[in-house]
């Protein structure tokens, strides 16, 4: 595993705040310290509102980075997104990261399938990056309720990752479920050396979970969700992780996670 | 009601260089024995080992570091989830999922004794027995400054808060303890209950050097789309601002039922909130829930209180305890 950067908590200005997608912004801001070490699946801490009744940070990953800069691409969901939506260029935002820990690509897939359902698509953009910059052959199926809510298929095809689409509606692409696309890709390619990594909402991840097993595909998932601190110590975010000598333990998505070995992850 | 602050013993010992000093305020303290930098310690639970944070503060500039709850074997801890967001606050029923003791001491407490900062582990349990053996452990462990005693969590189904809410079993529990360590003792109330100043004088006269006030308030969010509890726990425990004047009130009743000095803690997130439980009857405070928001927020804190402490012409933390002015 790389190592990981030391975290730092800063402030600094919204760049821009858009509108990509229905219900779905990207968010751009200037992070020196934090766009030259975050690593693909890493995440940010966000402040968005001081003195609101809004008391916690929001978890966003770092969707890319380009030169000082960082954009998180997020989901209206709540209260605290809601009002992020509304920062202007010029508003400031306090941001700590890099967090979590990474991929692990100790061994080079051919192909890497990317597996991302509905905002979960974010959390693979920075991995899909670097694949292509190791020249890793790379597939990425991505999933949407509908066309509108279609997410990163121009930014995967820009950094010319062969990607296909899935949608609950068929208003474009496959029409159904993105696992489906992947039982297809499993079953009419002839894959050599193939590795899974899938972010998406749960019912997507054990099914992801379950195709990987069933057909021997290394898999890894990364984790979301709710978070106090981020930093490890309020033990809010954890997940049920199977133990080698048996038995469970909670692990922190913020800090052993997000990335975890689809395994071991007890549903 | 008369002044009673005026006729209480001091809680807190002055040290030389604060009186001496008369351009500077002295921001340390000792309480319960406890000799710190400034008053300004870490509530368990919401600053972990101390390691966690050491990307953004040096430890050796907090008072005093409490670290999570602690109980006799490894907790695995609830199910998810654990916590939910309220207004200006948070709900969290984690279960104290925690190394064990020898987990703490073999693991934690070593990194821990690199700092020049006093560590005070918060322990918890099911049964007495739990409590003494926890104790023992760390009677006998390098690197322990005291203990705090957490009869208040509201999270476990037995244990816990139900010692913090029976003055007999507060009594029986912190008599057993005392007479396991000579480390000072601090007993973790709950403000889960009618009259706090019955357990913080139980509490008192079973031998407990300081007491901590408060733990979180027992509360509950319902998701009205689902019906469902917003914790696998059902309820939770209430921290940050929202419970802020609860604890304000009961530090200020507990300094008026007891002599020992008093941690002051619930949602203090700048130096101004600190300097309410002083003037309350706090001898010293513990930030809690911010540390998860400002990761600078205990030194944050510390920086506030010597800025009033200059602005009004202020020599020490000792001039504010207890000064509650009732026109």
């Amino acid at each position: 595993m790389p190592t990981l950067a030391k975290k730092v908590d800063l402030s600094t200005e919204v760049i821009s705040n858009e509108l990509i997608a229905e219900n779905h912004y990207l968010l751009r801001c200037s992070c020196p310290e934090i766009a030259a070490s975050t690593l693909p699946g890493q995440f940010i801490h966000v402040l968005i509102s001081q003195g609101s009744g809004l008391l916690l940070r929001r978890p966003f990953t770092v969707y890319t980075v380009e030169d000082d800069q960082i954009t998180m691409l997020y989901q209206l969901i709540g209260e605290g997104t809601n009002v992020l939506s509304g920062l202007k260029c010029g508003d400031s935002i306090r941001v700590l990261g890099p967090l979590g820990n990474t991929f692990d690509l100790s061994v080079t897939p051919n192909p890497a399938i990317i597996v991302g359902g509905g905002a979960g698509i974010a959390s693979l953009m920075l991995l899909a990056t670097a694949l292509r910059d190791a020249d890793v052959h790379t597939l990425a199926l991505v999933g949407s309720m509908n066309q509108a809510r279609l997410l990163s298929v121009k930014d995967l095809q820009a950094i010319g990752v062969d990607t296909h689409i899935a949608t609950d509606d068929g208003s474009v692409g496959h029409h159904g479920f993105v696992t489906e696309l992947l039982n297809h890709t499993l079953e009419t390619r002839d894959l050599q050396n193939p590795a899974i990594y899938a972010c998406g909402p749960d019912g997507m991840l054990r099914a992801v979970t379950k195709i990987g097993l069933d057909s021997g595909i290394p898999t890894q998932l990364a984790m979301e969700n709710r978070m106090g601190c981020a930093l490890g110590v309020c033990l809010g975010c954890v997940c049920k992780v199977q133990l080698p000598e048996g038995g469970f333990e909670y692990q922190r998505v913020c800090t052993e996670g997000p990335v975890f070995n689809a395994k071991d992850i007890v549903w | 009601m008369t002044s009673s602050w005026q006729q209480k013993p001091m809680r807190y010992t002055w040290s030389e260089d604060e009186a001496m000093s008369d351009t500077h305020p002295s921001l340390e303290v000792t309480v319960a024995d406890i000799q710190m930098k400034n008053p300004v310690m870490t509530a368990s639970g919401t600053f972990g080992y101390g390691s966690e944070y050491v990307d953004f503060i040096d430890l050796n500039q907090i008072g005093a570091i409490v670290v999570k709850g602690i109980t006799s074997v490894p907790w695995v801890g609830n199910a998810m989830p654990r916590i939910f967001e309220t207004p200006s606050g948070m709900l969290n029923a984690i279960g104290l999922q925690n190394v064990g003791v020898d987990g703490f001491i073999d693991k934690k407490l070593p990194y821990l004794r690199n700092f020049d900062v006093p560590v005070i582990v918060n322990i918890c349990g099911e049964q007495v027995e739990e409590y003494l053996e926890v104790t023992e452990k760390l009677d006998a462990a390098d690197g322990v400054a005291a203990i705090e005693l957490n009869i208040s969590c509201p999270n476990l189904h037995c244990g816990g808060m139900s010692f913090g809410v029976d003055p007999k079993l507060t009594d029986e529990l912190v008599k057993g303890v005392r007479k396991k360590t000579s480390l000072p003792l601090l007993v973790k109330l709950s403000p889960n209950i009618t009259d706090i100043t019955v357990i913080a004088r139980a509490a008192e006269d079973a031998g407990a050097d300081g007491l901590s006030v408060i733990n979180t308030a027992l509360g509950m969010a319902i998701d009205i789309n689902t019906r469902r509890p917003q914790l696998a726990n059902i309820t939770g425990g209430l921290s940050g601002p929202a419970i802020k004047p609860i604890a304000v009130r009961m530090v200020w009743q507990v300094y008026n039922a007891v002599s020992i000095p008093i941690i002051g803690m619930g949602g203090i997130m700048t130096g101004d909130d600190a300097i309410e439980f002083f003037i309350a009857g706090a001898s010293a405070v513990a930030v809690g829930t911010a540390n998860f928001v400002n990761p600078r927020a205990s030194l944050d804190v510390v920086e506030g209180i010597k800025e009033y402490l200059e602005q009004h012409r202020l020599h020490s933390i000792a001039e504010l305890v207890g000064s509650l002015e009732i026109p």
